[in-house]
Protein backbone atom coordinates (compact mmCIF):
# COMPACT_ATOMS: atom_id res chain seq x y z
CA UNK A 1 0.00 0.00 0.00
CA UNK A 2 1.41 3.68 -1.00
CA UNK A 3 2.16 5.93 1.55
CA UNK A 4 -0.28 8.04 0.29
CA UNK A 5 -3.10 5.79 1.17
CA UNK A 6 -1.50 5.11 4.26
CA UNK A 7 -1.39 8.62 5.50
CA UNK A 8 -4.89 9.55 4.14
CA UNK A 9 -6.24 9.48 7.77
CA UNK A 10 -3.81 11.21 9.45
CA UNK A 11 -4.79 14.24 6.89
CA UNK A 12 -8.05 14.04 7.95
CA UNK A 13 -7.24 13.69 11.75
CA UNK A 14 -5.22 17.35 11.40
CA UNK A 15 -8.63 18.50 10.02
CA UNK A 16 -10.21 17.20 12.73
CA UNK A 17 -7.72 18.71 15.21
CA UNK A 18 -7.89 22.03 13.93
CA UNK A 19 -11.91 21.77 13.86
CA UNK A 20 -11.90 20.70 17.23
CA UNK A 21 -9.48 23.77 18.42
CA UNK A 22 -11.34 26.09 16.50
CA UNK A 23 -14.49 25.22 18.21
CA UNK A 24 -13.24 24.95 21.53
CA UNK A 25 -14.60 20.77 21.26
CA UNK A 26 -11.93 20.38 23.76
CA UNK A 27 -14.19 21.86 26.27
CA UNK A 28 -17.11 18.75 25.93
CA UNK A 29 -15.08 16.17 25.38
CA UNK A 30 -11.45 16.63 26.55
CA UNK A 31 -10.25 12.99 26.51
CA UNK A 32 -11.38 12.48 22.67
CA UNK A 33 -9.50 15.68 21.83
CA UNK A 34 -6.49 13.82 23.89
CA UNK A 35 -7.05 10.75 21.50
CA UNK A 36 -7.06 13.10 18.51
CA UNK A 37 -4.10 15.03 19.29
CA UNK A 38 -2.48 11.94 20.59
CA UNK A 39 -3.24 10.31 17.00
CA UNK A 40 -1.50 13.22 15.08
CA UNK A 41 1.55 12.73 17.44
CA UNK A 42 1.64 9.23 17.03
CA UNK A 43 1.31 9.37 12.97
CA UNK A 44 3.66 11.93 12.69
CA UNK A 45 5.97 10.35 14.99
CA UNK A 46 5.43 7.16 12.62
CA UNK A 47 6.24 8.63 9.28
CA UNK A 48 9.26 10.27 10.53
CA UNK A 49 10.68 6.86 11.20
CA UNK A 50 9.44 5.38 9.05
CA UNK A 51 12.15 4.08 6.53
CA UNK A 52 13.87 2.69 9.91
CA UNK A 53 12.37 -1.04 10.49
CA UNK A 54 13.30 -1.12 14.13
CA UNK A 55 12.57 2.02 15.18
CA UNK A 56 9.08 2.00 13.19
CA UNK A 57 8.00 -1.25 15.00
CA UNK A 58 8.73 0.26 18.69
CA UNK A 59 6.90 3.56 17.57
CA UNK A 60 3.81 1.36 15.98
CA UNK A 61 3.55 -0.50 19.34
CA UNK A 62 4.49 2.29 21.71
CA UNK A 63 1.33 3.90 20.07
CA UNK A 64 -0.92 1.54 19.82
CA UNK A 65 -0.43 0.89 23.34
CA UNK A 66 -1.36 4.94 23.88
CA UNK A 67 -4.35 4.38 21.37
CA UNK A 68 -6.07 1.33 23.83
CA UNK A 69 -5.74 4.18 27.24
CA UNK A 70 -6.73 7.25 25.17
CA UNK A 71 -9.34 5.03 23.50
CA UNK A 72 -10.92 3.61 26.69
CA UNK A 73 -11.01 7.05 28.43
CA UNK A 74 -12.46 8.88 25.17
CA UNK A 75 -15.44 5.83 25.53
CA UNK A 76 -15.85 6.41 29.26
CA UNK A 77 -16.31 10.42 28.65
CA UNK A 78 -18.90 9.37 25.97
CA UNK A 79 -20.93 7.24 27.98
CA UNK A 80 -20.67 10.10 31.55
CA UNK A 81 -21.40 12.82 28.89
CA UNK A 82 -24.95 10.68 27.65
CA UNK A 83 -26.08 9.05 30.57
CA UNK A 84 -25.17 12.17 33.54
CA UNK A 85 -27.23 10.52 36.21
CA UNK A 86 -25.31 10.65 39.37
CA UNK A 87 -26.59 6.73 40.92
CA UNK A 88 -24.61 3.87 41.62
CA UNK A 89 -25.72 1.63 38.65
CA UNK A 90 -24.59 4.26 35.89
CA UNK A 91 -20.88 4.27 37.51
CA UNK A 92 -21.16 0.14 37.19
CA UNK A 93 -21.71 -0.49 33.90
CA UNK A 94 -19.06 0.63 32.37
CA UNK A 95 -16.92 -1.56 34.52
CA UNK A 96 -19.39 -4.42 33.49
CA UNK A 97 -18.92 -3.47 30.00
CA UNK A 98 -15.36 -3.47 30.12
CA UNK A 99 -15.33 -6.94 32.21
CA UNK A 100 -17.42 -8.52 29.30
CA UNK A 101 -14.85 -6.98 26.90
CA UNK A 102 -11.87 -8.94 28.46
CA UNK A 103 -13.51 -11.83 29.00
CA UNK A 104 -14.63 -11.90 25.02
CA UNK A 105 -10.81 -10.95 24.29
CA UNK A 106 -9.63 -13.51 26.33
CA UNK A 107 -11.63 -16.26 25.14
CA UNK A 108 -10.59 -14.78 21.75
CA UNK A 109 -6.82 -15.03 22.54
CA UNK A 110 -7.49 -19.16 24.17
CA UNK A 111 -9.21 -20.02 20.88
CA UNK A 112 -6.96 -18.01 18.43
CA UNK A 113 -3.86 -17.29 20.24
CA UNK A 114 -2.13 -14.24 18.65
CA UNK A 115 1.33 -14.72 16.66
CA UNK A 116 2.94 -12.57 19.13
CA UNK A 117 4.73 -12.90 22.17
CA UNK A 118 5.93 -10.82 25.95
CA UNK A 119 4.46 -7.57 25.90
CA UNK A 120 2.71 -7.19 22.63
CA UNK A 121 0.56 -10.18 23.33
CA UNK A 122 -0.67 -7.88 26.11
CA UNK A 123 -1.35 -5.01 23.58
CA UNK A 124 -3.11 -6.76 20.64
CA UNK A 125 -5.46 -8.63 23.69
CA UNK A 126 -5.92 -5.00 25.28
CA UNK A 127 -6.90 -3.86 21.43
CA UNK A 128 -9.28 -6.52 20.96
CA UNK A 129 -10.90 -5.61 24.63
CA UNK A 130 -10.66 -1.72 23.60
CA UNK A 131 -12.98 -2.88 20.75
CA UNK A 132 -15.15 -5.05 22.00
CA UNK A 133 -15.62 -2.05 24.55
CA UNK A 134 -16.30 0.64 21.69
CA UNK A 135 -18.97 -1.85 19.87
CA UNK A 136 -20.62 -2.44 22.97
CA UNK A 137 -21.47 0.89 24.29
CA UNK A 138 -21.78 2.28 20.55
CA UNK A 139 -24.66 -0.68 20.55
CA UNK A 140 -26.01 0.82 24.30
CA UNK A 141 -25.70 4.29 22.95
CA UNK A 142 -28.03 3.23 20.34
CA UNK A 143 -30.59 1.66 22.55
CA UNK A 144 -30.40 4.42 24.98
CA UNK A 145 -30.91 7.35 21.95
CA UNK A 146 -33.90 5.12 20.45
CA UNK A 147 -35.40 4.75 23.90
CA UNK A 148 -35.53 8.11 25.21
CA UNK A 149 -35.60 9.94 22.42
CA UNK A 150 -32.25 11.52 21.88
CA UNK A 151 -30.78 13.80 19.43
CA UNK A 152 -28.06 11.67 17.28
CA UNK A 153 -26.46 14.85 16.38
CA UNK A 154 -24.51 15.46 19.60
CA UNK A 155 -21.17 15.46 19.68
CA UNK A 156 -20.39 12.35 22.12
CA UNK A 157 -22.66 10.30 19.83
CA UNK A 158 -20.84 11.25 17.04
CA UNK A 159 -17.92 9.86 18.50
CA UNK A 160 -19.58 6.83 19.44
CA UNK A 161 -20.63 6.36 16.37
CA UNK A 162 -17.06 6.56 14.24
CA UNK A 163 -16.05 4.58 16.95
CA UNK A 164 -18.70 2.05 16.54
CA UNK A 165 -18.07 1.83 12.81
CA UNK A 166 -14.08 1.33 13.60
CA UNK A 167 -14.72 -0.71 16.36
CA UNK A 168 -17.10 -3.48 14.26
CA UNK A 169 -14.57 -3.35 11.33
CA UNK A 170 -11.33 -3.64 13.01
CA UNK A 171 -13.21 -6.83 14.98
CA UNK A 172 -14.39 -8.60 11.53
CA UNK A 173 -11.01 -8.61 10.14
CA UNK A 174 -8.86 -9.34 13.38
CA UNK A 175 -11.21 -11.83 14.49
CA UNK A 176 -13.17 -13.64 11.81
CA UNK A 177 -11.38 -12.70 8.41
CA UNK A 178 -7.59 -13.49 9.92
CA UNK A 179 -8.70 -16.94 9.83
CA UNK A 180 -8.19 -16.77 5.79
CA UNK A 181 -4.56 -16.22 6.36
CA UNK A 182 -2.08 -14.73 4.86
CA UNK A 183 -3.54 -14.05 1.70
CA UNK A 184 -5.92 -11.62 3.45
CA UNK A 185 -2.99 -9.40 5.00
CA UNK A 186 -3.58 -6.76 2.18
CA UNK A 187 -7.53 -6.51 2.21
CA UNK A 188 -6.86 -6.39 6.48
CA UNK A 189 -4.94 -2.91 5.40
CA UNK A 190 -7.38 -1.92 3.33
CA UNK A 191 -10.42 -2.05 5.19
CA UNK A 192 -8.61 -0.67 7.92
CA UNK A 193 -7.24 2.79 6.48
CA UNK A 194 -10.61 3.06 4.04
CA UNK A 195 -12.86 2.37 7.78
CA UNK A 196 -10.45 4.79 9.68
CA UNK A 197 -10.62 7.35 7.10
CA UNK A 198 -14.52 6.83 7.11
CA UNK A 199 -14.49 7.39 11.14
CA UNK A 200 -12.80 10.04 10.89
CA UNK A 201 -15.09 11.81 8.34
CA UNK A 202 -17.79 11.21 10.70
CA UNK A 203 -15.97 12.78 13.10
CA UNK A 204 -15.36 16.21 10.91
CA UNK A 205 -19.10 15.81 10.44
CA UNK A 206 -20.12 15.90 13.83
CA UNK A 207 -17.41 18.58 14.28
CA UNK A 208 -17.81 21.17 11.87
CA UNK A 209 -19.94 23.45 13.20
CA UNK A 210 -18.97 25.88 16.02
CA UNK A 211 -20.22 24.93 19.30
CA UNK A 212 -23.36 27.01 20.10
CA UNK A 213 -21.99 28.98 23.57
CA UNK A 214 -25.31 28.93 25.84
CA UNK A 215 -26.29 32.33 27.22
CA UNK A 216 -25.94 33.29 30.69
CA UNK A 217 -29.63 33.06 32.09
CA UNK A 218 -31.41 35.65 34.01
CA UNK A 219 -32.72 33.97 37.18
CA UNK A 220 -35.98 36.45 36.74
CA UNK A 221 -36.32 35.35 33.47
CA UNK A 222 -36.14 32.31 33.90
CA UNK A 223 -38.31 32.25 36.82
CA UNK A 224 -40.94 34.39 35.22
CA UNK A 225 -41.33 32.12 32.23
CA UNK A 226 -41.82 28.88 34.59
CA UNK A 227 -44.41 31.11 35.88
CA UNK A 228 -46.32 31.32 32.57
CA UNK A 229 -45.82 27.84 31.86
CA UNK A 230 -47.26 26.96 35.31
CA UNK A 231 -50.25 29.78 34.62
CA UNK A 232 -50.56 27.44 30.95
CA UNK A 233 -51.09 24.32 32.98
CA UNK A 234 -53.25 25.57 35.25
CA UNK A 235 -55.57 26.88 32.23
CA UNK A 236 -55.37 23.34 31.27
CA UNK A 237 -56.19 21.72 33.95
CA UNK A 238 -59.51 23.75 34.75
CA UNK A 239 -60.23 23.38 30.82
CA UNK A 240 -60.42 18.99 31.53
CA UNK B 1 -18.76 -21.38 20.06
CA UNK B 2 -20.67 -19.28 21.79
CA UNK B 3 -17.70 -16.89 21.71
CA UNK B 4 -18.32 -17.09 18.34
CA UNK B 5 -22.18 -16.73 18.44
CA UNK B 6 -21.82 -13.82 20.50
CA UNK B 7 -19.08 -12.29 18.33
CA UNK B 8 -21.28 -12.37 15.68
CA UNK B 9 -24.38 -10.99 17.60
CA UNK B 10 -22.73 -7.91 18.37
CA UNK B 11 -20.94 -7.43 15.49
CA UNK B 12 -24.32 -7.58 13.52
CA UNK B 13 -26.12 -5.48 15.72
CA UNK B 14 -23.61 -3.14 15.53
CA UNK B 15 -23.83 -2.93 11.65
CA UNK B 16 -27.57 -2.76 11.96
CA UNK B 17 -26.93 0.24 13.96
CA UNK B 18 -24.69 1.53 11.79
CA UNK B 19 -27.46 0.81 9.12
CA UNK B 20 -30.21 2.59 11.26
CA UNK B 21 -28.19 5.45 11.85
CA UNK B 22 -27.67 6.31 8.11
CA UNK B 23 -31.66 5.71 7.49
CA UNK B 24 -31.97 8.43 10.92
CA UNK B 25 -29.78 10.70 8.39
CA UNK B 26 -31.42 10.23 5.32
CA UNK B 27 -34.68 10.70 7.38
CA UNK B 28 -33.83 13.67 9.02
CA UNK B 29 -34.97 15.79 6.36
CA UNK B 30 -38.32 14.26 5.64
CA UNK B 31 -39.93 13.48 8.44
CA UNK B 32 -42.27 17.07 9.65
CA UNK B 33 -40.69 18.28 12.80
CA UNK B 34 -42.26 19.10 16.05
CA UNK B 35 -42.63 22.84 15.91
CA UNK B 36 -42.91 25.40 18.83
CA UNK B 37 -46.48 25.93 18.62
CA UNK B 38 -46.92 22.39 18.89
CA UNK B 39 -45.25 22.00 22.02
CA UNK B 40 -47.40 23.39 24.02
CA UNK B 41 -50.23 21.14 22.86
CA UNK B 42 -48.52 18.07 23.20
CA UNK B 43 -47.96 18.52 26.83
CA UNK B 44 -49.97 17.17 29.40
CA UNK B 45 -50.93 18.58 32.66
CA UNK B 46 -48.44 17.33 35.90
CA UNK B 47 -50.15 18.52 39.21
CA UNK B 48 -46.92 19.16 40.99
CA UNK B 49 -48.89 19.48 44.31
CA UNK B 50 -50.56 15.81 43.76
CA UNK B 51 -47.43 14.38 42.98
CA UNK B 52 -45.53 15.52 46.00
CA UNK B 53 -48.67 14.44 48.11
CA UNK B 54 -48.64 10.84 46.76
CA UNK B 55 -44.80 10.60 47.87
CA UNK B 56 -45.09 12.28 51.06
CA UNK B 57 -44.39 9.59 53.85
CA UNK B 58 -46.87 11.51 55.95
CA UNK B 59 -49.83 10.83 54.18
CA UNK B 60 -48.82 7.07 54.17
CA UNK B 61 -48.52 7.18 57.51
CA UNK B 62 -52.04 9.14 57.98
CA UNK B 63 -54.02 6.71 55.97
CA UNK B 64 -52.42 3.84 57.96
CA UNK B 65 -53.08 5.12 60.85
CA UNK B 66 -56.82 6.20 59.93
CA UNK B 67 -58.37 3.48 57.97
CA UNK B 68 -58.87 0.05 58.18
CA UNK B 69 -56.92 -2.47 56.42
CA UNK B 70 -58.79 -3.63 54.22
CA UNK B 71 -59.86 0.34 53.52
CA UNK B 72 -56.21 1.02 53.59
CA UNK B 73 -55.32 -1.80 50.92
CA UNK B 74 -57.97 -0.27 48.59
CA UNK B 75 -57.10 3.55 49.37
CA UNK B 76 -53.07 2.75 48.82
CA UNK B 77 -54.10 1.01 45.04
CA UNK B 78 -56.09 4.18 44.43
CA UNK B 79 -53.19 6.41 44.86
CA UNK B 80 -50.88 3.71 43.15
CA UNK B 81 -52.91 3.48 40.10
CA UNK B 82 -53.19 8.03 40.28
CA UNK B 83 -49.38 7.71 40.62
CA UNK B 84 -48.77 5.78 37.61
CA UNK B 85 -50.96 7.91 35.36
CA UNK B 86 -48.68 11.06 36.51
CA UNK B 87 -45.64 8.90 35.49
CA UNK B 88 -47.66 8.31 32.30
CA UNK B 89 -47.77 12.14 31.85
CA UNK B 90 -44.25 12.79 32.92
CA UNK B 91 -42.63 10.44 30.83
CA UNK B 92 -44.84 11.49 28.18
CA UNK B 93 -43.76 15.39 28.76
CA UNK B 94 -40.24 14.61 28.53
CA UNK B 95 -40.55 12.76 25.68
CA UNK B 96 -42.30 15.61 24.26
CA UNK B 97 -39.50 18.44 25.30
CA UNK B 98 -36.45 16.16 24.27
CA UNK B 99 -38.26 16.06 20.99
CA UNK B 100 -38.87 19.70 21.04
CA UNK B 101 -34.63 20.20 21.95
CA UNK B 102 -33.99 18.11 18.63
CA UNK B 103 -36.18 20.45 16.72
CA UNK B 104 -34.85 23.12 18.11
CA UNK B 105 -31.34 22.45 17.44
CA UNK B 106 -32.18 21.05 14.10
CA UNK B 107 -29.10 19.38 11.63
CA UNK B 108 -26.48 21.09 13.45
CA UNK B 109 -24.18 18.93 15.53
CA UNK B 110 -23.22 20.11 18.90
CA UNK B 111 -23.11 19.14 22.13
CA UNK B 112 -25.97 17.70 24.89
CA UNK B 113 -28.15 20.08 26.22
CA UNK B 114 -29.55 20.36 30.15
CA UNK B 115 -33.35 19.83 28.28
CA UNK B 116 -32.17 16.62 27.34
CA UNK B 117 -30.13 15.33 30.14
CA UNK B 118 -32.85 16.24 32.26
CA UNK B 119 -35.22 14.15 30.38
CA UNK B 120 -33.69 11.41 30.01
CA UNK B 121 -33.39 11.53 33.86
CA UNK B 122 -36.85 11.86 33.94
CA UNK B 123 -37.19 8.66 32.03
CA UNK B 124 -35.41 6.64 34.01
CA UNK B 125 -36.86 7.65 37.18
CA UNK B 126 -40.18 6.84 35.38
CA UNK B 127 -39.08 3.74 33.52
CA UNK B 128 -38.33 2.31 37.07
CA UNK B 129 -40.87 3.49 39.06
CA UNK B 130 -43.29 2.27 36.76
CA UNK B 131 -41.85 -0.98 36.82
CA UNK B 132 -42.27 -0.85 40.64
CA UNK B 133 -45.98 -0.42 40.61
CA UNK B 134 -46.40 -2.43 37.65
CA UNK B 135 -45.57 -5.26 40.34
CA UNK B 136 -47.47 -3.87 43.09
CA UNK B 137 -50.94 -3.56 41.24
CA UNK B 138 -50.07 -6.90 39.42
CA UNK B 139 -49.78 -8.75 42.94
CA UNK B 140 -53.17 -8.06 44.31
CA UNK B 141 -53.49 -11.50 46.57
CA UNK B 142 -50.24 -10.83 47.99
CA UNK B 143 -51.74 -7.40 49.75
CA UNK B 144 -54.40 -9.64 51.83
CA UNK B 145 -51.28 -11.38 53.66
CA UNK B 146 -48.87 -8.22 53.60
CA UNK B 147 -48.86 -5.03 54.09
CA UNK B 148 -49.40 -2.28 51.34
CA UNK B 149 -46.25 -1.28 50.13
CA UNK B 150 -45.66 2.52 50.98
CA UNK B 151 -45.86 4.68 47.96
CA UNK B 152 -43.29 7.14 49.77
CA UNK B 153 -40.69 4.36 48.66
CA UNK B 154 -41.20 5.57 45.34
CA UNK B 155 -39.92 8.80 45.87
CA UNK B 156 -36.73 7.88 44.88
CA UNK B 157 -36.23 5.23 42.15
CA UNK B 158 -32.62 4.11 40.77
CA UNK B 159 -31.17 6.58 43.14
CA UNK B 160 -33.37 9.37 41.39
CA UNK B 161 -35.66 11.49 43.55
CA UNK B 162 -38.73 11.58 41.39
CA UNK B 163 -39.89 15.28 42.30
CA UNK B 164 -36.12 16.92 41.99
CA UNK B 165 -35.28 15.27 38.57
CA UNK B 166 -39.09 16.42 37.25
CA UNK B 167 -38.54 20.24 38.57
CA UNK B 168 -35.02 19.93 37.01
CA UNK B 169 -36.94 19.26 33.82
CA UNK B 170 -38.93 22.45 34.18
CA UNK B 171 -36.21 24.53 34.63
CA UNK B 172 -34.54 23.04 31.95
CA UNK B 173 -37.41 23.88 29.99
CA UNK B 174 -37.25 27.04 30.69
CA UNK B 175 -34.45 27.32 29.93
CA UNK B 176 -34.68 26.17 26.53
CA UNK B 177 -37.98 28.69 26.19
CA UNK B 178 -35.54 31.64 27.32
CA UNK B 179 -33.44 31.18 24.67
CA UNK B 180 -35.46 31.50 21.92
CA UNK B 181 -35.11 34.33 19.91
CA UNK B 182 -38.12 37.23 20.60
CA UNK B 183 -39.93 36.25 17.64
CA UNK B 184 -40.40 32.87 19.12
CA UNK B 185 -40.92 33.43 22.05
CA UNK B 186 -44.10 35.77 21.41
CA UNK B 187 -45.67 32.19 19.59
CA UNK B 188 -44.94 30.80 22.70
CA UNK B 189 -46.41 33.06 25.32
CA UNK B 190 -49.56 33.88 22.74
CA UNK B 191 -49.84 30.18 22.33
CA UNK B 192 -49.56 29.64 26.31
Amino acid sequence: MSVFLRYIPSVLLVLLLFLMLRNRAYKVCPWFFAYVAFGVGADVARFIVDSDQHAYYATYWITEAGYCVLGILAMYEVFRSVLRARSWWTYAIFPVIVIAAVILSLTHACAVPPQVGGLLLYIVTAEIVVRFVQVLIFLGLGVLAAFFGLRWRQYPLGIAAGFGLYATVALLSTIKFSDFGTRFAFLWKMSSVVAYSLTVLIWIWFFRTPREEEPPLDPKLVAHYIAVLEQYMGWMRRMR
Amino acid sequence: MIFSIVTWLILSCSALELVYLLYLAWSSTRVPKLVLGDVIHFLYPVDSSLLASLVDPAADFELCWNLSPRSFREEQRRRMRLYRELLGRMAHNSAVLAEFDNAMRGNVAGPGSKLQEAAVKVRLYCMFSRGKLRLWLWLPSAFGAVVPPKLARLRIAADLDGLQVYEELKVAAAEAFAQLRPAELEALTHNL
